[in-house]
């Protein structure tokens, strides 16, 4: 029996009825005289979250897929099935692929200098120091601040003449003065528009990544590393065996949750930019809504809107199976 | 001996002293790019226009003096006071229907060991992975047919789409930890299954409950898609979508009041939302360290 647990072999029931082998033999004899007004009990109390979850995701997402393949319009309510057109213009559509080429180089870049930043948090947080829950308090504040709300701090210190960045900057003596070209008009300017916004998401996540990654690292039980100490494993050892492979899973969750958030939030750049100028830092969820909601053609919008779900389906797999192998 | 001790405690404190400021020093650039917004948003909110449109002096202190001007305008001029009342009319009811369906959701996936209940767990948390940005078209259609288009309600609606699923994942959480011992004492006593389950299990996870009302709130404020596609009067939109929306017009900002209604709700949002930070990742690492 332990030698098949140790291998991960036996059901998680089993093993559950192994490890509270008393209190299960106990209950096991009104749990089994009242199996059937138990199971009745219990499809009765989850049926209001699971049709409300049915009914308001689940449709709407079997929805957007008829949207995507009909002529639906916001004028007119009948729509008819027109195949893959919605695919195909979107596909010859210049700006689409100027939209997906900037969310994938949004996500990458982004990536990149949160887990960096968040990294060396991360190692700053795991040291005992006075004021550590202040500080940790403080710093993590972009995170939950409200996003569309954060984000107009950002518009207003990118102000094309009143930008405070400029003002240090200029002071500094990195740029030039107002109204020179030396003078960066960030979020006017084709070449810098992306980049700001990738900022500003950097800015709101990178607290998130150390967060996670503290989560990880104070998941590790003590007892395990001093094991492994005893036994003689060197500091490098110690993580490359004990710590990487325990934290590895949250930090798989954590990275596949923020490149879902990343890549389908708008309110960055539709805020900053709407994806100007000129479709300079137009990402996948702005042109879904601008052709969506703003040009009113539903159809389109939906198309463009799943071509995010090829993006997002390998973050999706991966989260599940490592939510799945936690859940013993 | 007493004074070796003493020297030699002396000479550890120095060490941890040398220790800590080398962290803090580590620290400061973080918390200095984690606060200059928030502290440039309140230093907006209450400086005197011209004080606002000047290179010339220093830009981080006042340079005239402060000013509540921009907080009259927001309540005297704008409807700021109606987004306040309507955010937290959503964020009540979402937080009611977040609550009667989640808790027995999470009760019965946690508890009854119902057949196929680990799977419907799973996908019930996956869908709230589900982008809104997938949602929001086909939502619009449905909320139409509801007839909400253009009133707050349309976001009563369709915020639970997100707070249910983690609302039901959290409360799975806290009520696996609820000893089954309690549980069956109170079926020995006489207790009926629900009766068990409102009077012992239901007190002993209030902290849970609490948990996930406060999510339903923080949840709700995050969305900004679902504000803008729904709710078009200026009247009826909760304040981090009017905020954008409604007080900029055109290219006319009125910085000193944008940033004071941003911080006037953000910055409360922001603490409470601090407090059950911890609680957010426990509960999308699949509760670890429960």
């Amino acid at each position: 029996m332990t030698t098949a647990s140790l291998s991960g072999g036996p059901e998680p029931t089993a093993r559950a009825a192994v490890v509270s082998l008393p209190a299960s033999a106990r209950s096991r004899v009104w749990f089994q005289s009242q199996t059937s007004r138990r199971l009745a009990f219990g499809y009765l109390l989850l049926a209001p979250a699971a049709l409300y979850v049915l009914l308001l995701v689940g449709a709407p997402f079997l929805f957007s897929l008829y949207l995507a393949v009909s002529d639906a319009n916001v004028g007119e309510p009948v729509a008819h099935f027109i195949g893959l057109e919605n695919f195909r213009s979107a596909w010859e559509m210049d700006t689409f692929w100027i939209a997906l080429q900037n969310s994938v180089v949004f996500l990458v870049v982004a990536a990149i200098f949160k887990s960096l930043l968040g990294t060396s948090l991360a190692f700053l947080l795991l040291q005992e120091f006075p004021g550590k829950k202040l500080i940790r308090g403080l710093v993590v504040i972009p995170f939950t601040l409200p996003v569309a709300i954060s984000v107009l701090a950002w518009k207003w210190m990118y102000d094309s003449q009143f930008s405070v960045i400029n003002w240090v900057l200029s002071r500094l003596g990195l740029i030039g003065q107002f109204g020179t070209d030396a003078w960066p008009i960030w979020l006017g300017d084709p070449h810098l528009a992306l980049a700001a916004c990738i900022a500003v998401n950097v800015w709101r996540t990178f607290p998130f990544s150390a967060i996670v990654l503290l989560a990880g690292f104070t998941s590790v039980p003590l007892e395990v590393l001093d094991a492994a100490k005893v036994d003689g494993c060197s500091f490098f050892q110690r993580f490359r065996h004990v710590v990487a492979p325990m934290i590895f899973p949250i930090l798989m969750i954590g990275f596949l949750f923020d490149t879902v958030f990343t890549l389908s939030d708008l309110s960055v750049v539709y805020l900053l930019t709407q994806g100007g100028p000129a479709n300079a830092s137009k990402i996948l969820p702005v042109l879904a809504y601008q052709i969506g909601i703003q040009a009113g053609n539903l159809g389109r919008g939906a198309a463009i809107a799943l071509f995010l779900v090829p993006l997002l389906a390998p973050a999706m797999f991966l989260f599940l199976r490592n939510l799945r192998r936690r859940e013993y | 001996m007493s004074t070796r001790l003493a020297e030699r405690s002396l000479a550890l404190r120095q060490k941890d002293r040398r220790r800590y400021l080398l962290i803090y020093a580590g620290l400061t650039p973080f918390v200095i790019i984690a606060l200059f917004p928030i502290y440039w948003m309140l230093i907006t909110a209450f400086k005197q226009d011209p004080d606002l449109y000047r290179m010339e002096n220093i830009p981080f202190w006042f340079n005239m003096a402060p000013t509540l001007r921009h907080f009259k305008i927001l309540f005297f001029q704008t409807n700021y006071g109606a987004w306040i009342i309507n955010t937290m009319t959503i964020a009540v009811w979402v937080a009611i229907i977040t609550l009667v369906t989640a808790v027995p959701a999470g009760y019965a996936l946690a508890r009854l060991r119902l057949p196929g209940g680990e799977n419907i767990g799973i996908s019930v948390f996956m869908t709230y992975l589900v982008p809104p940005i997938i949602l929001f078209l086909p939502l619009s259609r449905v909320v139409a047919t509801l007839g909400l288009q253009d009133s707050w309600w349309a976001l009563v609606v369709v915020y639970p789409t997100f707070t249910i699923p983690f609302g039901t994942w959290l409360l799975m959480g806290f009520f696996k930890t609820v000893p089954m011992e309690m549980e069956e004492a109170a079926r020995v006593d006489g207790c009926g299954q629900l009766s068990a389950l409102v009077r012992v299990v239901l007190p002993v996870s209030l902290p849970g409950v609490l948990t996930s009302v406060i999510f339903a709130f923080t949840l709700s404020m995050q969305d900004f898609l679902y504000g803008l596609a729904f709710v078009a009067p200026g009247d009826q939109k909760p304040v981090p979508v009017g905020v954008p929306t409604e007080l900029i017009r055109g290219d006319v900002f009125f910085w000193g009041s944008i940033m004071a209604a941003a911080l006037l709700v953000g910055l409360p949002v922001a603490i409470l939302y601090n407090f059950f930070l911890d609680k957010f990742i426990q509960g999308i690492t699949g509760g670890v360290g429960k």
